[in-house]
Formats: C-alpha cells, structure tokens, sequence
C-alpha cells in the first residue's frame, strides 16, 4: 500500500514567509500524481519534502500508514529521479544502479538480478559497463530511472525528469514513463513545469502557485472546468483568451467588454443560471483557441464576431490566428487551409457554451 | 613576435632557472677545489661529498622523518580541508559566511606572526621534540578549506541529494561520492601542502632539538650553518641536492598536475 497523504503541510525558511501553505493531498496507491506550475511556485520543495530533502514546517506526511516528517530519506522507502539525472560521474552505469543496494547489505547475487532486470525494462544491458560521461542525455535519464526501479520503493518520484532532453526525446520518453507506471503498478509523483507533459502523464494533476494547491484533479478536469482564472490560463496550449468585462446589472443577461468590443448576450446559455448572481458585477470571459471557428456549427449558439488577424502561425495541421479584441491579445486555433494572412478581417463564430466566467474580484470560476 | 625570438626568450629564462639547479648537481659531484669553475659538467668526478655527508648527518632516518610528517599531515590537510569545505559549502548553519571569512583573513597573517604563540601553545602541550609539534599545527589549512569549499560549490546539489536518497551519511558523501570528482583539486592541494611541508625548515628548527626527530630541511639547514660541515661549500651543496632530490622525483612524476597547483592556486611558493 503506497498511499501517500499531506496533511496541512507547510514549509518555511528560517522566520521567512511560507513558500508551501497548508497544502493536503492524498494521493492514492499505484496513482500518477503530476505537480505542476510556473516557476516558484513550491512544486520542487514539496517534493524534496517527500523526498525528506527538505524538513518540513508544519503539518503531517504519511507515506503508507508511516509518519515520515522526521525519518531519514533512505528510509522512507522512495526513489527519486532529478532533472539533471545526478548520477555518479565516477562510476559505471552497474556501480551507480547498485550503490543505493549495496549501502543496504544486499546479497551480491540479488543487486545483480535486480539491476539486470533494470536494465532490462529500460534496454539499457549494453550500457552496463559506461560511465555517465559516455552516454547521451535520454540514456543518463533512463540509467536514472534503472537507478530509482532496483529500488522497488513504494512510491517513485520525478524532479522534472525530461526537461534537459530535446523535444522529440522528450515525447518518447513521456510514453515511456506512461509504460512504465503500467508496469511497476506504483505510485509516482511527478514535478513538471510544462503542463503538456503533465496533462499527459498525470491521472490527476495538482496546479501550484504561490505554495497553494489551486486545483486536484484529473487533467479532463481541470481543462473543461477550471477552478479559477490562474488554472484556466496555465492549462492548455495555447492559453485560454481572456477578456474583461461587467454583466449587464437589468435587462436581458449580457457582458459587455471593458471597452466595449464584444457584447454577447448569454441570457440563452448555459452560464445564464450561474451567472444571474453576478449581475452588474466585474467579470472575465475566458475562451480557448479551438472554441472560436470560421464557421458556424449548426444547432449551436454561436455569436459572431468580425475581427483583423495580426499574425498566422501555420503548423501544418492547423493555423494559430492571432487578433486583439480590446487590447486583450486572442489566438484561434483555425483551419490549416483557411487563407488568411496579416492584417485580414475574417468572421469568428464563437461557441458560447464552452465559454468561461471568472469573478474579476476573486478569479473564482463561476458555475 | 618571431617564433625565434620567442623560442630564444624562452629558453634563456628557462636556462637561468635550470642553470643552479644543474651547476649544483655539478657541484656536489666535484672536489671542493674545483668548486670555482661554475661547469655545467663535474669537475674531477667524486662521490666523496656524498659520503661526507652521509657519515656525518643521520640524513636517512631524516629522509624517513620528512616522509612521515609530510605524508601524515598531507593527508590529515586532505581530511579535514574537505570536511570544513563541505561544511561551509554545502551545510547550512548559523555564522557560517562570518566563519568562511575569518579563515579567509587567518590566510593574510604571516606565519611568523603565530609563530611564539605556536611555540608556547608546543611547551604546555609538552609536545616539543616530538612528531606532533610537527604535524598538528599544520593539520588544518585555510588555503585546502578554500579551495576545497569551492570545489565542492561547484557540483551539483543533486548529486549530494541522491547520495542521501541512497543512504550515504555526510562523511561518506564526503569521501565516496564527491572527492572523486574534484580529484584536480585533491591532486593540487597534495602537491601544495606536500612541497610547503618537505622545504619547511623554521619550524622544526624552533620545536625539534632532538636529531633523530629532525627532518631534512632542518637537519641540512643545522648541518649547513652549524660547523659540521667544516666549511667544506661541496658537502653543504651536496645536502642541498639531497634535499631537492625527492621533489625533483615526484615532480618528474606529476609534471602536469604540478603546473595546474601552481596555475589554479595563484600561488608561489
């Protein structure tokens, strides 16, 4: 049983302020947990924290039914991957799989089955005999992995693994690690700044900022119903548009853009009921790139909007239209074949449903 | 510049720095008389001085002396230089930077400066002619603590981490994971701290009075000045080259890491 539970963790340097406040998750056993946030935001500290890395301020962590604020990092039963793979430069790929074993009085004979069967999941068997200097980046990263799998801890976790490796390394090994959670079947945690990397990977994903969980939840989730603004705009490439408005305070429910832009009358949408509560009040639309389109979809309420493309982006399959709407910069994620080019005026069909509302007060979501 | 001139430069400042060292191998191979000639060649080839020089000195058992004190204090230098590095580089504790600097400062007093307190601290430790006045006061050395510190900032924080994930303790993370990826550094504290204990002369001729506790510095130091040599310049020279002899060899050894100590520590000695 790996489950692993924070319980108001927090964590302070010295008398500074907390740069991880009152955070609780109870990640469940053989679960992909993915930390993810812009830098700063705590995501690396609260996993040195599980790591036993760093000493924890206040609060509790249960790995297992285990307390193990004050155990040692040897003997939480956990294996960690760094970013810059931190293997040891002077000795052999075999040395530094075995090292952790060896310091564990465990029979020559069982570090050598455990590392073979290492370095046969990974196929890395012909690097056994290399030192880290004489391998490539996505083989360090995989002799890292090997390192943490002789192991067998109860829960793994990932400091940013993949982000020293290029892009299309990047992509394999994320399948990789997918393949191999199926096969380990144990808990992992994982540290990403690239939310891509995170909604891939994650069964469910914790969104940090500022040391503050914003939302726990799985990556569907967090993307169609975002708890506030900060998630709506960290999620998804490219980020959801926003725009600010007001809500019409008498009449027929409307938002007004601050500048007056755009008028979208929502007293027939799903956000009507929601919204009733706001009337008057300050309020952010948020919009995705793929829910703008150069045509209407039949059945569904779609306002139209007339605007000028600043920029194209063609990316073979699709074409990012960038435009401003106020002086709020948009993207659409529009149709490759659509010829459109710099300082066009096109039609945009909206589909209101799939809109946003943040309260501008508190950037809460709005349902 | 010409190749040639540069090359002709070069040389001449090589020679005038190999031209004693050379004359003086003559020498102690040459009889006292022809001592004037300044050859690059023995004149009147001899082994007398040699034999002068071992039957009137206990130079082997001051050879044996060196050897210990050198090699036992090099390595305590390494120990502890790599501990307090460690320390002031990677552990976090309250007045460290004021710690780090005030060895820093230890580093711009003269060594003559502590001499009689180092003197007086000897007798009331009873420690005078005896190996410990040799080594102890020279165990711990800011210039190891420094370079050391800064060696060990310069590798990754992660490597430390996963050392501990694996289980090391401090000590082992030390001596196990971290020194040998700062082996030049290592490499250049030996010879540095090595060579500064094999020519120290001063402080063994304050502590040790005793002759089979002396070390060859002082031993060819008290030989040279203090009459036994009858005033004879060859025997005095061929003590010298004895002297010199052992770093020529360990020089000839680790020519290149010698040259990297020198270049990396901005020193000279």
């Amino acid at each position: 049983m790996s489950r692993v539970q924070l319980d108001h963790i927090a964590k302070a340097y010295g008398n500074g302020p907390r740069v991880i406040r009152d955070v609780n998750l109870d990640i469940q056993d053989k679960e992909f947990v993915v930390l993810v946030g812009p830098s700063g935001c705590g995501k690396s500290t609260l996993l040195r924290m599980i790591a036993g890395l760093e000493a924890i301020t206040d609060g509790t962590l249960l790995i297992g039914d285990r307390r193990v604020n004050d155990v040692p990092p040897n003997e939480r039963d956990i294996a960690m991957v760094f970013q810059n793979y931190a293997l040891y430069p002077h000795m052999t790929v075999y040395e530094n799989m075995a090292f952790g074993l060896k310091l564990r009085n465990m029979p020559k004979t069982e570090i050598k089955d455990r590392v073979t069967a290492a370095a046969r999941l990974l196929e890395i068997e012909n690097l056994l005999d290399r030192k880290p200097k004489d391998m490539s980046g996505g083989q360090r990263q995989r002799v890292a992995i090997g390192r943490a799998i002789v192991r067998n801890p109860q829960v793994f976790l990932f400091d940013e693994p993949l982000s020293n490796l290029d892009a299309k390394l990047r992509g394999q090994m994320r399948i990789e690690l997918q393949k191999l959670h199926r096969d380990l079947q144990a808990t992992m945690i994982y540290v990403t700044h690239d939310q891509i990397e995170a909604m891939t990977l994650g069964n469910r994903i914790v969104v940090l900022r500022n040391g503050d969980v914003q939302q726990f939840d799985t990556p569907i989730t967090l993307y169609n119903q975002p708890v506030n603004r900060f998630v709506a705009g960290f999620i998804g490439t490219p980020p959801m548009n926003f725009l600010p408005g007001r809500l019409s305070g008498t009449g027929p429910l409307q938002f007004q853009s601050d500048q007056g832009a755009v008028t979208l009358d929502l007293s027939q949408s799903v956000h009507a009921p929601a919204l009733a509560s706001f009337r008057g009040h300050a309020v952010t639309l948020g919009i995705r790139a793929e829910h703008m389109s150069p045509v209407p979809v039949p059945g569904r309420s779609m306002p139209e909007l007339t605007v000028q493309a600043d920029a194209v982006e063609h990316t073979g399959n699709e074409a990012l239209t960038y435009f401003h709407l106020d002086d709020q910069r948009f993207v659409a994620r529009l149709p490759a074949d659509l010829p459109l080019t710099f300082g066009q005026s096109f039609r945009l069909f909206w589909e209101l449903d799939k809109c946003h509302f943040f309260d501008a007060e508190t950037e809460l979501a709005i349902r | 510049m010409s190749t040639f001139l540069r090359y002709f430069l070069l040389i001449l400042a090589a020679a005038s720095f190999v031209y004693p060292f050379v004359w003086m191998l003559s020498a102690s191979l040459s009889s006292e008389s022809e001592l004037g000639n300044l050859t690059l060649w023995p004149v009147g080839f001899t082994w007398a001085n040699y034999v002068t020089v071992f039957s009137k000195i206990p130079l082997g058992r001051a050879f044996v002396n060196s050897v210990l004190v050198a090699v036992i204090t090099t390595g305590l230098v390494l120990i502890s230089g790599a501990m307090t590095g460690y320390a002031l580089a990677r552990l976090q504790f309250r007045g460290r930077n004021l710690i780090f600097y005030l060895i820093i400062f230890t580093m711009t007093l003269p060594f003559q400066i502590t001499l009689i307190p180092n003197y007086i601290t000897m007798v009331k430790l009873g420690w005078v002619d005896t190996y410990f006045a040799l080594i102890v006061p020279f165990m711990l050395n800011s210039l190891s603590i420094l370079l050391f510190r800064q060696a060990f900032m310069s590798l990754p924080q992660a490597l430390i981490d996963a050392a501990r994930l694996d289980g090391c303790g401090e000590l082992r993370i030390i001596f196990q994971i971290l020194f040998p990826n700062i082996l030049p550094t290592v490499l250049t504290i030996t010879i540095l701290t090595f060579m500064g204990l094999w020519n120290e002369a001063l402080w063994p001729l304050i502590v040790i009075r005793d002759e089979p506790t002396m070390t060859m510095p002082q031993l060819v130091t008290l030989f040279s000045v203090g009459g036994r040599a009858d005033g004879q310049l060859t025997v005095k020279i061929t003590a010298a080259v004895m002297l010199a002899i052992p770093i020529i060899i360990l020089y000839l050894f680790f020519q290149r890491h010698f040259i990297r100590s020198m270049a990396s520590s901005g020193l000279k000695d």
